[in-house]
């Protein structure tokens, strides 16, 4: 790890090429995602599993910054601006949705155009510091500018996008295809020679940058991505609950999209759809112990961080290891190099 | 590749001030087609400032750097890097957790990077690049002795030979000319001697280098031509051995006396 790097954010996992096993794993999970609101229909779960659609976008657009070696903290403020102009284009413009879509894509990806390349100039501790003010600006804005957003009440009554998705089972199935769109163009992102970049560029900025790099370029390109990919999460995420509120997409909010991150590792986008699941799920099965929900959300971010700082996807391999007996070779080296 | 004629690098006039530092003053220099320059001086002579004015870490406070034709002073790393002028550092020279193939590809950006749109599609052109690099990287292993640990992790490397993977890293960028920063710091007599000999056949491959260092042996028995800087100044540039005769250079590494002596002892006819 290069002195530059300012918060120890791991080391990419080795590259290596889609094995029978990762192919057999996606073909299983393909079946159980299209299969399950047919099996869980009509139940609470099917509203949980679009949840994590939504929230997986927003997951893993995070990662892009995250692996560029910045931890933003105020990506749920660029997922409320997508979710806002969705919502006010649709309701006080009557624009149709697919439109106000692209405009909530565009929007926030425009604010990231501007915000970024004066961000990004800070590293570590700063950025986080800087995004988490930046994030509660962006809050008080939704608070205080009235005549649009409703102010600290929000927007009521918001449309489902179409009248045929106000069944619960088609909106999940909209919410799949845009979460496998999204989440497949990170993945092809990070595992092309951007990707490999991006990697390099977090564990040796210099040494990246002397190979021809655009390090700052590549930077603010993965921002404004990412900010714009938010906006999809923001759209479908309003539109579902028919409400929009200010207190969405506050600094607390945004480190939740951190936590799942961290959670499920911050190097593999496998690791960010994890930490959704684990994130949205948790709270849902602790319903009835509202009051422990904190604690054991603690509890359990304290273990993962101090036994298995890659995350969950350092568990996965972990056990893949020990089953397949190759003893640690992947495992070793995940776990060896995160705690240094 | 044309040897004389316009040079490859020039350096006119360089300074950089911090403050009311001035770490380097006033320096000038060029590196020809194939040629190996040394820049030599004690602990603190502004040798790596000098370096980093002119790789684009910092932005020069005076002077012009020319590289190839192109004015390039200030330029940023990778632009520099694009031209062909590429450089290794002191400390951060490799990738740990990468294996050394690895730790090349990444070298490789410049000849592997297809456009966005084709490096998100795996386009044919990405695929050909990948391909063609793969090659290159298979052959530069190979040239430098690296064969044998293709798929070692870099951390898990000698020291010596990680120093060597870092030249690697720099000459799969292909570049035109590489400066090195103290490529044998802490390393062995014998190492050194190894990575000298690596430094001779990346210019018998027609790239020119500058190299940095405090070790005089290492630096006259490799270079063509050294420079010699004291307080961010130029003491003296020439031959190996024009430099190491040159009094102020004595007086500067090993004291007065010692120049009034050594002068004195060149002096001395016969007859005495």
């Amino acid at each position: 790890m290069s002195p530059q790097a300012p918060l120890s954010l791991g080391a990419a996992p080795p590259r290596t090429m889609p094995g029978a096993g990762l192919l057999a794993i996606s073909a299983l999970a393909g079946a159980v995602l299209l299969a399950w609101p047919i099996v869980f229909q009509g139940s609470f779960l099917v509203y949980i599993a679009t949840l994590v659609m939504q929230f997986s976008i927003g997951a893993c657009s995070l990662q892009l910054i995250i692996r560029t070696g910045h931890i933003s903290m105020s990506h749920q403020a660029f997922v409320g601006i997508g979710g806002y102009t969705s919502v006010i284009l649709v309701m006080k413009a009557g624009w149709a949705w697919h439109f106000a879509l692209l405009a909530a894509i565009a929007a926030p990806a425009l604010a990231g155009a501007v915000i970024g390349p004066i961000l990004l100039r800070l590293t570590g501790k700063y950025f986080v510091l800087v995004t988490f003010l930046f994030g509660e600006i962006v809050r008080l804005v939704f608070i205080d500018w009235q005549s649009m957003t409703g102010g600290s009440n929000g927007i009521f009554e918001i449309p489902k996008p179409y009248p045929w998705m106000n069944d619960p089972t088609a909106y999940y199935y909209v919410s799949l295809g845009f979460a496998v769109a999204c989440v497949g163009f990170c993945i092809r992102l990070m595992r092309s020679e951007i990707g490999r970049a991006i990697d390099a560029m977090r564990e040796g900025p210099n040494l990246t940058e002397c190979a021809g790099v655009p390090v700052f370029r590549i930077k603010v390109v993965m921002f404004i991505i990412a900010c714009g990919l938010s906006g999809v999460m923001g759209s479908l995420n309003a539109h579902m609950n028919n409400v929009i509120t200010p207190g969405n997409y506050g600094p607390m909010e945004s480190l939740n999209l951190v936590v799942m991150n961290v959670l499920g590792g911050m190097t593999n986008m496998a690791g960010a759809i994890i930490g959704a699941v684990f994130l949205i799920a948790l709270p849902e099965l602790l319903r009835g112990y509202v009051e422990w929900q904190r604690v054991f959300y603690g509890i359990i971010l304290i273990v993962v961080m101090a036994s298995m700082p890659g995350g969950m996807v350092e568990l996965l391999a972990r056990l893949r290891s020990r089953l397949t007996g190759r003893e640690a070779h992947l495992a070793s080296a995940v776990a060896a190099e995160g705690r240094t | 590749m044309s040897t004389g004629g316009a040079p490859l690098l020039a350096v006119e006039g360089l300074s950089m001030t911090f403050g009311a530092l001035k770490a380097v003053q006033d320096l000038s220099f060029t590196v020809h087609d194939g040629e190996i320059l040394g820049i030599i001086g004690p602990n603190g002579a502004g040798k790596t400032t000098a370096v980093n004015a002119i790789s684009g870490t910092f932005k020069p406070t005076a002077g012009r750097v020319t590289f190839d034709g192109h004015l390039v002073t200030g330029f940023a790393p990778h632009r520099l890097a694009e031209l062909g002028l590429v450089r290794t550092y002191q400390a951060t020279t490799v990738y740990g957790t990468q294996t050394v193939r690895e730790n090349c590809r990444r070298g490789a950006f410049l000849h592997l990077y297809p456009g966005f749109f084709d490096a998100l599609i795996s386009s044919a052109k990405a695929r050909a690049m990948r391909a063609a690099v793969e090659k290159e990287i298979d052959r530069l292993l190979d040239w430098l002795g690296l064969a044998q640990f293709a798929d070692t992790e870099a951390r898990n490397l000698p020291y010596g030979v990680q120093k060597t993977l870092g030249m690697a890293i720099a000459m799969a960028a292909r570049p035109r000319l590489i400066m090195l920063d103290e490529p044998v710091a802490g390393l062995s007599a014998e190492e050194t001697d190894h990575v000298r000999d690596t430094i001779k056949r990346i210019r018998a491959s027609g790239i020119s280098a500058i190299v940095i260092d405090h070790n005089m042996r290492f630096i006259s028995g490799l270079c063509d031509r050294v420079l010699v800087i004291h307080h961010g100044q130029e003491l003296a540039i020439g031959t190996p051995a024009e430099v190491m005769s040159h009094p102020d250079v004595i007086e500067a590494y090993l004291g007065k006396g010692h120049a009034a002596a050594t002068a004195k002892a060149n002096h001395a006819a016969p007859g005495h």
